[in-house]
C-alpha cells in the first residue's frame, strides 16, 4: 500500500477551519491580538515571528522601543544584543530589534491579507455563509484594513520606502517591489478613506475595536506628517480629520494619571487601545514590559500592581526639565520616581537603574490602589490614540498654516489639557505662547512614553541634527557622549533590515546605511 | 577400527573454555560440537584428522595418531577475514563489503558505569563523534558521523535495532522529556555489536533517513549448548572532577567593599560554599542476570537487569529495570528460520532543577536557612523596599529541596522475522519482518507554593505525557548464488517497507496551588489549570533493492536503489529516489600479490558514491494549518475574550534534503595480520538544505519559513590501525588507533551573493536576551563564533572596558576592539567569524593487555581544533555582578585577570581553544576459570572513568558539543568495582 495522505489531528487545515462560523471573529481577534501578544500560547510559546526572543518580538514592545529609546524620553539599562545602540544612535541594518519591528509590521500585513483573501464574497458563497455572517464580515474586513493601514503607517514612518503587499498576493516566498513613500502614503490614505463609511460609528463599536474615529485619527496623523513622507504639507486635511474626531463626543478624563492605569477601560478620552489582561492576554511584551521594566531601585513593585521590577527604563533630564517642577506638584503630568535616583546619567554603559529618574506612568493598579488580576501580567490597556493627542495635532496643524481651524480653538484645547494638569488655570497659555517649540515641548509633557516621540522629533527636525542648533536635539548619550550631540540625518529613518535586503533583492537600502 | 577421542577446547587468548566449537573428522560428515565447558568426545577412525573450527578463530587440523585425549587452544582469527558484518537488510562477509562499515564488538566496548548505550563506542570509530551533552546520569548524547550535513533538520544518525528502525528524537517536542537519552531503554549488557554504516554506498539502502549515517545495533543471541547462567554486577562512586573558582565569603566581602559599597549593608555573616551544597558523591549499581542456551534447532537468551545511578548534583538519579528475550527456531528442514526479539525497559529519572549557575553566583555571605522565611525556611533575598525580590539569585538549596521533577519512561521494541528458503529456485529466500516500537511515559514537576521562584504564580504542577507507537512491516526477497562457470557471484535483494508513527503528547500545567500536600497527584487544588494536546502522525513507504556482484571474488560491485515516500512533504515532492554504487578490488587476491603474502595479508581498494536524504523536520510543515490560541492568548473584543486562530507560515514546495557522498579508501593487513586497518577519503555535498530562511516581508504568513535553500560540504580523511603488538601464550597486547579529519563548510545559503551580509546568527548565550555568539555564513564552517577582535595591553591582558584607550574623547567599542572592517568605526559590522565548535581532528586509542589471568585496558580520546565560548566567564567574570541592580552576585575569580566592570559578551577573548586529551576509562581485571572443577568462570574488575583531561581550556570541561559552555551539568570522575560470574 502506498497511502501517504496524513491529515493533521491537533491543528486544523484551511479547508475545515471556516466550518466554524466563529472562525471569522476569531481570525479578526487575531489581527488585533497581533499588536498585543507574541504567539498563540500566552505568555510565550508558539511564536508569531522567529529569530528573536519571543518576549522581545511583541509588536507594542518593539514599537515603543523604536519610538522612545531613540529619544530624550527614555533609556534602558539592559545589555540585550544591540538594544543599547537605539539610544546611542549607532544602530545598523543588522540590528535585530529593527528587524523584529519590520517583521512585526509585515506579520500584521500578511495576516490581514490572508483574512481578506479568506473573506471574499466568493469564499463566503463556497461556504454557504448566512446573511448574518456576511453582515458581520463586512465590518470585520473594514477593521482589518484599518489595522493593516496602521501597520503600514508605522512602516512608512520608520522605514520610508517599503514593499506594498496586499491581498492580491499569494502565500509563498515571492519578493515584492519596493514602493515609493508617496505610493505607501497614497495607499494608506485611500484605504482609510475607503473604509471610513464601512466602519462602525465613532464610539459605537465594541471595546477595543476600531471605529470611524480610529480611522480619522490615523488619517490626521498621516496628514500631519505628510511633509516628512512626501514633501507636501497636508495640514488642512489634518485639521479636518481632527475636527471630525473632536466632534465625535470624546471628552478629556478628569484625572491624567488614570489614563495609564486599570481605570482607563472607562475612559471617554481614549480613541483606540491595545488590550491586555493578566489572565487572558498574557505576554512578556506590551504593558507587562512597560510596567515591570519601569520599576527598580528602591521602588516597591507592589505599589504599581506587579510582583517585581525589571530595572530597565528611566528617562533623561531633558524630559524632567520640561516641567516647572519635577515633583509633579505644579504639573501633575510629571510622574517621576526620584527617591535614591539621580537625574543625571553619568556612567556608561547606562545599566545602573539609579541613574536617571524612573517613570512609573503605566501601572497595574486602579485609582483605589487595587492591583490587576495578576501580579505578573498586566491588565492595563495601552492608549494608542487619545483625544489629547488630537487636540495637540489640531493646534500644530493650525500653527503650521493649515486652514479650516482657528487659533482660538487651539488655545482652548491646549488649556483644557493644562487645566487638567495644573488643577487650575495657572498654567494656561494664550495664542502668543503657541509656537512650534512650545508644541513639541507640550507634546512631550502630555504624551511622553506613549510611543509618539520619535515621529514627533523627526517632524520637528530635532531627532538627529537640527537646522538651528536647537538644544532639543541634544540629550544625554545621544551620539555616544555623556552630554549628547547631534547625529547624522540619515538616521531619521531606520535602515531596512539586512535580512530583508538578502531575502528580497528588489529592495534598495535607505541612504546612509 | 574406531577410537574414542576426548578433550577440551579453550581460547588461545585467555584460556577460557570455548563452547560450540565444531569438530569434524576430515572428509566425512562425522562430527560434534563442544559443550558449555568446551568438552567434547567423538568416535573416529584411527588415522583420522580432526578439524576444529569456530567463528572468529583460526581453524586447526590435528592428526589423531594414537592419541585418546586432544586438548587444544584455538587462536583467535586476528585477520578476521571471515568476519560477518551486518548491513541493512542482511549481512555480508567483511571481505566482500564495498562500502565503509565499521563494527565494534562487545570485547572492545568502553568499560565503566555506562547508562547510555552510545557511550559504549565513544572514541572507538574513526570519524564518529559521540559527545555526552552533560554529566547527567544517562544524559542525551550528540552523535555526528563524518560531520553535520544539515542546519535545521536533524544531524543524528538513524538507529536500527535488530532490524527495527527506531525514532531517536527526544521524547517530547515541548522539550520536557520524560527521560534523558532515548536509547537508554536498551541495557548496554545486551548489546553484541554496533555497526556504523558511514558512507553513502553502505547506508543508501536506508535512503531518505541515511544522510547522517546509520547505526545498527545487534543484541546478543543464544548459542546452542547447555544452558548457561551469568551474573554481571558493579558498584560505582562518582565525584565532581573540578569546580568553578569563585570568591569565598571573606574575599567577597572585600570585593563588595571595593567595588560596590552600596551593597555592603546587604551582606550577611555566614560563610556558605554554595557549590558544596549542591554536589554529592554519586553512587551507582547495576545487576544483570542472563540465561541462554539452545539446541541445533532452537536457541534462546533472556536477561533481566536493574541499574541505578545517582548524579553528582543532589537529587538527580536514573534507575532502569529492563528485560530482553530472544528466540530463534529453525523449522521445515531448516528452510524456515523464525527469530523473535522483545525488549522492554522502565526508566525512572529524577531531574535536578538547574542550580549550577545559582550556586556559582549566590552571595557566599548569606546563610542557607532563615528561620523567619516563609519560603520553606530558606534564605530568600529582599530588596530595598523590604519585599522578597524575584530578580535576585534564587537560593539553589531551596530549589533542590523543594522542586521535584521526575520522569518515567516505558519502552518496548520487538520484532518477529521469518526467513524462508524457497527451494524450487536455488539461492532464493524470502524474509518478512514485523516490528513495533512502543513508548509511553510522563514527566512531572512539582513546585510547592512555598518555593520562591521568579514567577509569582506560586506553586506549579506540570505533567507531560506521551504515547508513541511505531509499526513496521518489511519484506524482501534475496537471491544469492555463485555461478562458477562464469566465476561470478550474485547477491540480489529487493523489498518493500512500511513504517508508521503515531504519537500523542497531552500535557497539563496547574498553577497557584492552594495546597501543597498532594504533590502532583491532585492538580484540582490549583486555581488555574491549562491543558494541551498535540497529536502527530507520519508514515514512510519504501521500495528498495540492492545488487552485489562479484567476479572471481576479486572485483566486487554493489548498487542500491531506494524509493521513499514520506508524509512530511506535499504531493508533488513526496517521493524521492536514492541510489548508490560502489566498486571494490581485492588486490590481495590477484596473482601478482602471491609473492608478497609475507608482507600483505589483506589489501582492498574501494570507491563508492551515493545519494541519501534527510527528512527529520517534524510533521505537517508543508501544509497550510491554523493554530488556535490558548486561553491565555485571547483578545478582548467588546465585553468578551475571544480565542484567536492564526494561519501558520509554510512552504508548500518543501522537499527532501539530499546528500551526495563520495568515498575512496583501502583496507589493509600486514605482517600476518598483526597490523590491519583502513584508510578512507570522503566528501559529502548536501544540497536543498532544509533551512529556516527569512522570506521577503509580506510574502508568507511569518518571517522565517523552513525551505530548501543552501548547500553544505564536508570533506575528510579517516585512518584506522589495529595492531597486535604482542601475541604470546601468556601475554597479548592489542592496540586500536583511529583518527579522522573533517572540514565543514557552508557553500551556499540564502543571501550568499551579498558581500555585506553577515550571515545568520545562532547560538544564544546566557546574559542579556537575544545575544547570539555563533554564525552561519557562506565560506565558513557551520557554527563559527562571531566576535570582535579583542585588543590587548602591554601586559598581555585584554584592554579593560570603560577607559578611553584610543583617546578620542569617547569610551566605546573602538577602545577595546579592532576595526576589522577598516571603515574607521567599530560597530556590529566589525564582528567576524572566528574558529569553530566542531573538532577538526579526532583521535581514539584503545589498548588491551592480557597477562595470564589479568587484563588491563584503557581508552584515550582526543579532539583538536575545537573551540568553546566560555559563557560562564563572559557572563560572570566582571564586576557588574557585584554592582547588580538588585543584589550582589558572586563572580569567577578570573575577573581579577580582566578587571572588566561590565560583560564583554562578544569579545574573542572568551572563545577558547578547547582541544583535549581525555582518558575515558582505565580498567584492570582478574579472571579465574574452572572454579571448583566446573566450567564456572569468575572475573573481578575495577574501572576508573574520566580519569583525566588534559586541556588549555579554562572552564570546567572542554567537551561542549554546542560550543557554548553555560553551566553544564559537570561530568564526574567515577570509580567502579564489578564482578562477572558465569555458570
Amino acid at each position: 500500500c502506498t497511502d501517504l495522505d496524513v491529515k493533521p489531528k491537533s491543528s486544523a487545515t484551511g479547508d475545515v477551519i471556516f466550518n466554524n462560523s466563529q472562525a471569522y471573529l476569531q481570525f479578526l481577534a487575531r489581527l488585533y491580538a497581533g499588536l498585543a501578544i507574541s504567539g498563540q500560547q500566552g505568555p510565550a510559546g508558539n511564536p508569531d515571528i522567529k529569530g528573536i526572543d519571543e518576549g522581545f518580538s511583541n509588536y507594542l514592545r518593539q514599537y515603543w522601543k523604536a519610538q522612545e529609546l531613540t529619544t530624550d524620553e527614555a533609556v534602558i539599562g539592559w545589555n540585550d544584543g544591540t538594544l543599547p545602540t537605539y539610544h546611542l544612535h549607532t544602530w545598523t541594518a543588522q540590528n535585530e530589534f529593527i528587524n523584529a519591528m519590520f517583521n512585526r509590521i509585515y506579520f500584521q500585513v500578511s495576516m490581514t491579507n490572508e483574512f481578506l483573501r479568506e473573506t471574499t464574497d466568493g469564499k463566503l458563497d463556497e461556504r454557504d455563509a448566512t446573511d448574518a455572517i456576511r453582515a458581520d464580515v463586512k465590518v470585520y474586513r473594514a477593521e482589518a484594513r484599518f489595522l493593516r493601514a496602521l501597520s503600514y503607517w508605522h512602516g512608512l514612518d520608520m522605514f520610508g520606502s517599503i514593499p506594498l503587499v496586499t491581498e492580491e498576493s499569494t502565500v509563498g516566498t515571492e519578493a515584492s517591489e519596493q514602493a515609493t513613500k508617496q505610493e505607501v502614503f497614497d495607499f494608506i490614505e485611500s484605504e482609510l478613506k475607503a473604509i471610513e463609511t464601512e466602519l462602525v460609528d465613532a464610539r459605537a463599536n465594541g471595546y477595543g475595536r476600531a471605529d470611524k474615529a480610529a480611522a480619522w485619527t490615523l488619517l490626521a496623523k498621516l496628514y500631519l506628517n505628510a511633509k516628512v513622507y512626501t514633501g507636501q504639507d497636508k495640514n488642512t486635511e489634518c485639521i479636518a480629520y481632527c475636527q471630525k474626531v473632536i466632534d465625535a463626543g470624546f471628552e478629556l478624563d478628569s484625572d491624567y494619571a488614570t489614563l495609564f492605569t486599570l481605570d482607563n477601560v472607562n475612559s471617554d478620552e481614549i480613541i483606540f487601545t491595545i488590550n491586555f489582561d493578566g489572565n487572558y492576554t498574557q505576554t512578556y511584551g506590551g504593558m507587562t514590559f512597560l510596567v515591570h521594566a519601569s520599576i527598580g531601585g528602591a521602588m516597591t513593585a507592589t505599589d504599581y500592581g506587579v510582583n517585581t521590577g525589571w530595572a530597565g527604563l528611566r528617562t533623561t533630564k531633558n524630559l524632567v526639565n520640561l516641567f516647572p517642577d519635577e515633583t509633579g506638584a505644579t504639573d501633575s503630568r510629571a510622574i517621576f520616581y526620584r527617591n535614591d535616583q539621580s537625574k543625571e546619567i553619568p556612567n556608561t554603559p547606562i545599566t545602573t537603574f539609579k541613574e536617571g529618574y524612573a517613570v512609573p506612568k503605566f501601572r497595574n493598579i486602579n485609582s483605589d490602589g487595587e492591583s490587576g488580576s495578576s501580579l505578573e501580567f498586566v491588565d492595563t490597556d495601552f492608549p494608542v490614540f487619545r483625544l489629547a493627542d488630537v487636540y495637540l495635532m489640531y493646534a500644530e496643524a493650525v500653527e503650521r498654516g493649515g486652514t479650516g481651524g482657528s487659533e482660538a480653538s487651539s488655545v482652548s484645547y491646549i488649556n483644557a489639557l493644562r487645566q487638567r494638569a495644573y488643577g487650575n488655570a495657572t498654567g494656561n497659555i494664550d495664542a502668543d505662547d503657541i509656537t512650534l517649540n512650545f508644541i513639541i515641548d507640550e507634546r512631550a509633557r502630555e504624551l511622553y512614553w506613549e510611543g509618539h516621540r520619535r515621529t514627533d522629533l523627526v517632524r520637528f527636525g530635532l531627532f538627529t541634527d537640527s537646522e538651528d542648533n536647537n538644544l532639543r536635539a541634544i540629550w544625554p548619550w545621544k551620539g555616544e557622549v555623556a552630554a549628547g550631540k547631534e547625529t547624522e540625518s540619515f538616521r531619521d529613518v531606520f535602515p531596512l533590515p539586512s535580512s530583508q535586503i538578502i531575502a528580497n533583492p528588489k529592495l534598495e537600502q535607505n541612504d546612509g546605511y | 577400527q574406531s577410537t574414542r577421542i576426548t578433550g577440551t577446547v579453550t581460547s588461545g587468548d585467555d584460556g577460557t573454555a570455548l563452547p560450540g566449537v565444531s569438530i569434524v573428522e576430515k572428509g566425512t560428515t562425522n562430527g560434534t560440537v563442544t559443550d558449555a565447558e568446551g568438552r567434547y568426545s567423538l568416535n573416529v577412525s584411527e588415522n583420522a584428522i580432526l578439524v576444529f573450527s569456530f567463528v572468529g578463530f583460526q581453524s586447526q587440523e590435528i592428526s589423531v595418531a594414537g592419541k585418546s585425549v586432544i586438548d587444544i587452544p584455538l587462536n583467535s582469527d586476528v585477520t578476521a577475514l571471515t568476519e560477518v558484518v551486518v548491513v541493512g537488510y542482511g549481512q555480508q562477509e567483511k571481505k566482500d563489503v564495498t562500502g565503509v562499515v565499521a563494527a565494534v564488538n562487545e570485547q572492545s566496548f568502553n568499560k565503566g558505569a555506562i547508562v547510555s548505550p552510545d557511550m559504549l563506542i565513544s572514541g572507538k570509530i574513526a570519524g564518529v563523534q559521540i559527545t555526552s551533552n552533560s554529566g547527567e546520569p544517562g544524559g542525551q548524547s550528540s552523535i555526528r558521523i563524518r560531520g553535520g550535513t544539515s542546519l535545521n533538520a536533524s544531524n543524528e544518525p538513524l538507529y536500527v535495532i535488530d532490524g527495527v528502525p527506531i525514532d531517536n528524537s527526544a521524547f517530547n517536542p515541548g522539550g520536557f522529556s520524560s527521560g534523558r537519552n532515548p536509547l537508554n531503554f536498551i541495557n548496554p549488557n545486551d548489546i553484541e555489536t554496533f555497526t556504523v554504516l558511514k558512507d553513502a554506498s553502505a547506508a543508501a539502502i536506508y535512503g531518505s533517513r541515511a544522510a547522517n549515517g546509520v547505526i545498527i545495533i545487534t543484541t546478543k543471541k543464544g548459542k546452542s549448548g547447555l544452558p548457561t547462567v551469568s551474573y554481571d554486577g558493579w558498584f560505582s562512586t562518582g565525584r565532581i572532577a573540578d569546580r568553578l573558582d569563585v570568591f569565598t565569603a571573606d574575599q567577597f566581602r572585600e570585593v563588595i567593599a571595593a567595588k560596590a559599597p552600596q551593597h555592603l549593608n546587604k551582606l550577611g555573616t555566614a560563610n556558605t560554599d554554595w557549590q558544596d551544597e549542591i554536589y554529592q558523591n554519586a553512587t551507582g549499581q547495576s545487576h544483570n542476570i542472563t540465561f541462554s542456551g539452545g539446541t541445533e534447532k532452537t536457541t534462546y537468551r533472556a536477561s533481566v537487569s536493574h541499574q541505578k545511578q545517582e548524579g553528582i548534583i543532589k537529587t538527580s538519579s536514573t534507575e532502569r529495570t529492563s528485560f530482553s528475550m530472544g528466540l530463534t527456531q529453525k523449522m521445515l528442514n531448516d528452510d524456515l528460520s523464525v527469530t523473535a526479539n522483545v525488549k522492554g525497559a522502565r526508566t525512572q529519572d529524577r531531574f535536578s532543577p538547574g542550580v549550577v549557575g545559582a550556586a556559582m553566583e549566590m552571595d557566599p555571605t548569606q546563610p542557607i536557612y532563615d528561620a523567619t522565611s516563609p519560603w520553606g525556611g530558606y534564605f530568600v533575598w529582599k530588596n530595598e523596599a523590604g519585599d522578597y525580590e524575584r530578580q535576585a539569585t534564587i537560593n539553589p538549596v531551596s530549589t533542590l529541596n523543594l522542586v521535584e521533577e521526575r520522569g518515567t519512561s516505558n519502552r518496548s521494541i520487538g520484532n518477529v522475522q521469518f526467513d524462508y528458503k524457497i527451494r524450487p529456485i536455488k539461492g532464493l529466500s524470502a524474509n518478512v519482518n514485523l516490528g513495533y516500537d512502543l513508548a509511553t511515559g510522563d514527566r512531572d514537576r512539582f513546585q510547592p507554593s512555598n518555593y520562591f521562584a521568579v514567577a509569582s504564580d506560586t506553586g506549579e504542577i506540570k505533567i507531560e505525557n506521551y504515547t508513541r507507537v511505531s509499526q513496521l512491516l518489511e519484506s524482501y526477497l534475496n537471491y544469492k548464488r555463485s555461478f562458477e562457470n562464469i566465476s561470478s557471484t550474485l547477491d540480489f535483494t529487493a523489498g518493500y517497507s512500511w513504517q508508521d508513527w503515531n504519537s500523542e503528547y497531552p500535557s497539563l500545567r496547574a498553577t497557584r496551588l492552594t495546597d501543597n500536600g498532594y504533590g502532583v497527584s491532585n492538580p484540582s487544588v490549583a486555581k488555574k489549570v491549562e491543558a494541551f494536546n498535540s497529536v502527530l502522525e507520519n508514515r514512510l513507504i519504501s521500495f528498495f533493492g540492492r545488487l552485489n556482484y562479484g567476479y572471481k571474488d576479486k572485483y566486487l560491485l554493489t548498487a542500491s536503489l531506494r524509493r521513499d515516500g514520506s508524509t512530511r512533504f506535499g504531493a508533488a515532492n513526496r517521493w524521492g529516489t536514492f541510489h548508490s554504487a560502489a566498486f571494490a578490488w581485492r588486490v590481495i587476491d590477484e596473482s601478482f600479490m602471491e609473492g608478497l603474502t609475507d608482507i600483505f595479508t589483506d589489501l582492498k581498494l574501494k570507491v563508492g558514491y551515493g545519494v541519501n536524504g534527510n527528512q527529520e523536520i517534524g510533521d505537517y510543515k508543508y501544509l497550510a494549518t491554523y493554530t488556535p490560541s490558548t486561553l491565555t492568548a485571547q483578545y478582548q473584543l467588546g465585553n468578551s475574550f475571544v480565542t484567536t486562530v492564526r494561519p501558520n507560515g509554510y512552504d508548500a514546495n518543501l522537499k527532501w534534503e539530499e546528500t551526495t557522498s563520495y568515498n575512496i579508501g583501502l583496507e589493509y593487513g600486514f605482517l600476518n595480520g598483526r597490523l590491519s586497518g583502513s584508510l578512507d577519503f570522503y566528501r559529502k555535498d548536501t544540497k536543498d538544505l532544509l533551512f529556516e530562511r527569512a522570506v521577503p516581508a509580506g510574502s508568507n504568513l511569518t518571517n522565517i519559513v523552513l525551505s530548501n535553500i543552501g548547500e553544505i560540504k564536508n570533506t575528510g580523511v579517516e585512518l584506522t590501525i589495529d595492531a597486535v603488538a604482542v601475541s604470546k601464550p601468556d601475554l597479548t597486547w592489542n592496540i586500536s588507533f583511529n583518527t579522522s579529519y573533517n572540514k565543514n563548510e557552508i557553500v551556499a545559503l540564502d543571501g550568499s551573493d551579498e558581500p555585506t551580509f553577515k550571515g545568520y546568527e545562532t547560538g544564544d548565550i546566557s546574559g542579556g536576551v537575544g545575544n547570539y555568539i555563533q554564525i552561519l555564513k557562506v565560506g565558513q564552517p557551520a557554527y563559527s563564533f562571531y566576535v570582535y577582535k579583542q585588543k590587548y595591553g602591554a601586559d598581555g591582558k585584554p584592554l579593560v572596558n570603560g577607559v578611553d584607550h584610543n583617546e578620542d574623547g569617547k569610551t566605546d567599542l573602538a577602545d577595546m576592539y579592532e576595526d576589522v572592517s577598516g571603515d574607521g568605526a567599530v560597530n556590529d559590522q566589525d564582528r567576524r567569524p572566528f574558529q569553530q565548535r566542531a573538532p577538526k581532528v579526532m583521535f581514539g586509542l584503545t589498548s588491551q593487555v592480557n597477562y595470564k589471568k589479568f587484563d588491563l585496558s584503557f581508552t584515550l580520546r582526543s579532539s583538536l581544533g575545537n573551540y568553546v565560548y566560555n559563557n560562564v566567564a563572559s557572563n560572570t567574570a566582571n564586576f557588574i555582578r557585584a554592582n547588580d541592580n538588585f543584589v550582589p552576585r558572586n563572580m569567577l575569580t578570573s575577573v581579577l585577570e580582566t578587571n572588566f566592570t561590565s560583560p564583554q559578551y562578544f569579545s574573542d577573548y572568551y572563545v577558547e581553544k578547547a582541544s583535549f586529551l581525555r582518558m575515558d576509562n582505565l580498567s584492570l581485571g582478574y579472571t579465574a576459570t574452572n572454579l571448583f572443577d566446573t566450567s564456572a568462570k569468575f572475573r573481578l574488575y575495577g574501572t576508573v572513568q574520566n580519569l583525566f583531561v588534559i586541556t588549555d581550556y579554562s572552564g570546567l570541561d572542554p567537551e561542549v558539543f554546542s560550543g557554548i559552555d553555560n553551566n553544564l551539568y559537570p561530568r564526574s570522575r567515577t570509580f567502579i568495582v564489578g564482578v562477572n560470574v558465569t555458570f
